[in-house]
This record gives C-alpha cells, structure tokens and sequence, in this order.
C-alpha cells in the first residue's frame, strides 16, 4: 500500500516531535501520521533524538526528600489503562474523532458560500481548525492567506495551482499565495484546515459572508 | 551547550540503592534502562524504579528547567514524569523506543499540559496497522540505532549542535532562534538541515532529511 504523496516538511515534524507545534498544527501532523508510514518512522527517530538530548543534558539533582516521596506514593497508582474508545464506522482517524466528537458523517456543516461548508473545532491562540466540506467537482472559493493555511485531506480529493491532494496528503499554504482548489468529481471533498491570519476569498459573496462565520 | 564530551555519570553508590540494599548494575547502556523498565512493568520492581528514578529525574528536571518551568515546577513535573512510568510501564515496548525516548516523550506532553495549558495531539494506536510483526531483536536494534544517533549528535560542529538542541529545548519558531542568535534565519534552516542529513546518514536512512514534499 502506497502512502500519502504530499508529506510535512522536517521543520513541522520536528516542531510536533520536540513539543514546540502548537495544538492545531499538531493535530494537522497526526492526522496525516495515521495515514503516512514513513512519518510515522521520521516522527520515532526525531523522537529518538529527544531521548538521546534527554540523556545528554546535565542532570540537575532534585530536592533530598524527592525519590522517598515518589517511593512513598508508588502503592497508591493504580497502572493505567486506556479509555475504551467507541469504533468509527467511517474511519475517521481516533485522534480527529476526540475533537469532533463523533464520526466524521456525523459532523453538522455550516454553509459558507454555494459549494463550500464547513465546521469549526477549536481557536488556540492566532490558529484555527476547522472541517471543511467542498461539493464534488465544485470550485470551493478562490482565496489568500494572510498566515499560514495547512490542509489535510480526509475524504474525496482536491487540485488546485500547486497539484493534486488525496487522502494523507498535507497541502501547506503561505504568505500572500493565492490559490483555487476544485474538489475531485465523484465524492464531496472533506479537508481538515488549519489557518492562522485570516483567508480572503475573491467572490463578493463570499468576502461579505466570511467575516460572519470567523474566516 | 550539552556536555558532550562529559562521560556520563552515575554515581558509583547510587543513592538509590540505599532503600533497597540490592546491586543492581551500575550502568548507562541504554539496554539496562530498558530492562529495568521491564522490571517495572513485569514485577512492580521498587529498586527497578529507584535506580531509574535516580537517573532520570534530574534529566528531566534539567529539561523542563531549559524550557523556562521554575525550579519548582520541573522538581514536580520531573516527579510526575516518573510517576507516569510507574503508571504506563506496561504499555512500554523496546522495539519503539529506548527508555530514554519514552522519557522525553512523557515529560514533553507533561510540559504541554502543564506549561502550555494544551494538550498534544497523539497518534492513536488504532489509527494504523503495526508496519510489521515486531522481530524478536527489535528492541536491539531500536537501541542500536540510539546508540548511533548519540554518537553521530557528538560528532556534530558546535553550531549544529546549537541549533538541534534549541529545536528540542527552546520552545520558539526557527524564526525567533534566528533573531536571538542573531543571524539570518536561512542560517538556521541550513545548520538545522546539514545536522540532520548527518544524523540521518548515521542511522543509514536515506530518506531522512530530505527537504518538503519527500520523506
């Protein structure tokens, strides 16, 4: 089975492996881990560099009391046991599920524009993740960024100026860059976005509509 | 800067072993650690847990203090990151990742949690097949790729060094690094990207390092 075609650059699979990404980018990275093999090996070694950093530093001693009291507390922790976790029906990855809230088809969408919904999931900071939905073969929107846009897709596929992106795939977006994704004919097109800055989209309907909906 | 050239050092009378009176090996192959997790895991070993406690808690006490916790802080944190062995030993597996690893990984999600008041999104295990049936010497060979990782980071020009340790340590975008090293971000990129292909080369993977779209 061949993986996802459009991978994170090193820079973000280092940022999510040493704990600097924010949440919002993270869940951009692990949703495309649960698609991506090779990530997934890059995300263990760069880790693996963590734990040799780890080793490496200088320890610094704690207080005298620190081990006993540690001692002391082992008898009352119980071992941990992860959460039974309800099964998708659509394959919606585990880690997408817990900030959904359920599946995928599920989700409620909001309509921003003819062929473009969409929900919101969680602002942290200047970053913002949504769901979005684009109807098959439909033009969803052309648009700037004033920040950074990341894209993964979930479900259907999109193309636009800089190629074409399937399930896995992370498109990432900066600066000034203007683009004009078309979802895939067939199947609507479900993306999981992450934007910083807002987006401005060219159509007047859209532009008034946006603002209104926190794009 | 680490000290890299500092032999590492565990106390001849370790501490540890006061509470128990028992001679387990003085040791710093990361095999040992793992094995003493094991123990951890599989008996409930206090003496396991105190020799790991001895060597563990001030590294991450020495990490969480790198990345702006209060000494307060990263005594409690570096404790609770113990603590949370205790807890998960059992769900440890050496074909993933060394001791080491899975300490830095702990404390880096405790930090998340406790500094930056988020959590980080993890890849769940549901959301992919295991790449292949784990061989009986994975767990060698996950250290073994370790122990190359640790010696191709000692072998890297003091400015690479600097830049892999602040990815890890630091908590800023590259861009910020940039600025408080003062010089051009380009410069940080390329440092970043000549200390990984290194790195990479040492662990005989050629797709490591490779820039953007290709893993």
């Amino acid at each position: 089975m061949s993986g996802p075609a459009h991978h994170p650059s090193e820079e973000l699979l280092l940022a999510y492996a040493s704990g600097a990404a924010d949440e919002a980018t993270g869940l951009i990275m692990a949703v495309h881990l649960a698609y991506c093999a090779a990530c997934r090996m890059q995300s263990r070694e760069l880790e693996a560099l963590g734990g040799c950093l780890l080793q490496e530093l200088p320890p610094v001693p704690l207080s005298g009391g620190a081990l006993d009291a540690a001692l002391l507390k082992l008898d009352g922790i119980k071992p941990f046991e992860r959460a039974a976790r309800p099964v998708s029906r659509d394959g919606t990855p585990a880690v997408l599920r817990r900030y959904i809230g359920g599946d995928l088809s599920e989700v409620r969408w909001r309509q921003v524009g003819p062929h473009l919904a969409y929900v919101p999931l969680f602002r942290r900071g200047v970053a913002t993740a949504r769901l979005l939905r684009g109807v098959a073969g439909a033009e969803t929107g052309a648009h700037r960024h004033a920040g950074l846009e990341y894209t993964i897709v979930l479900k259907g596929g999109f193309s636009d100026e800089t190629g074409s992106y399937a399930p896995g795939d992370l498109q990432v977006m900066e600066g000034d860059m203007r683009h004009n994704p078309v979802a895939d004919a067939g199947e609507d097109c479900i993306n999981l976005a992450v934007t910083t800055g807002r987006l401005r989209f060219e159509s007047l309907l859209q532009r008034i509509a946006a603002p209104l909906f926190g794009f | 800067m680490l000290a890299y050239a500092r032999k590492l050092s565990i106390p001849r009378r370790n501490p540890a072993f006061r509470h128990t009176g028992l001679n387990l090996p003085m040791t710093t192959q990361p095999q040992e650690w793992n094995i003493l997790l094991g123990r951890v895991a599989a008996q409930r070993d206090r003496a396991a847990f105190a020799a790991l406690f001895a060597h563990f808690a001030p590294r991450v006490k020495a990490y969480l203090l790198r990345l702006g916790a209060s000494p307060a802080l990263a005594e409690d944190l570096a404790q609770e990151a113990l603590l949370n062995l205790w807890r998960k030993a059992h769900l440890f597996d050496p074909a993933k990742a060394s001791a080491a690893t899975w300490l830095f990984t702990i404390a880096r999600n405790l930090r998340i949690d406790a500094i930056r008041r988020e959590r980080r999104p993890e890849l769940d295990p549901e959301d992919f097949q295991p790449e292949a049936a784990p061989a009986a010497d994975d767990g060698l060979a996950m250290a073994d790729d370790e122990a190359r990782l640790r010696a191709a980071l000692k072998e890297l020009p003091a400015d690479q060094i600097q830049v892999v340790e602040l990815s890890f340590f630091a908590d800023k975008p590259h861009s910020q690094i940039a600025a408080e090293l003062d010089i051009p971000l380009g410069t940080v990129k390329s440092r970043l990207r000549l200390a990984m292909a290194r790195l990479k080369r040492a662990l005989g993977n050629e797709t490591w390092g490779s820039a953007g779209d290709a893993p």
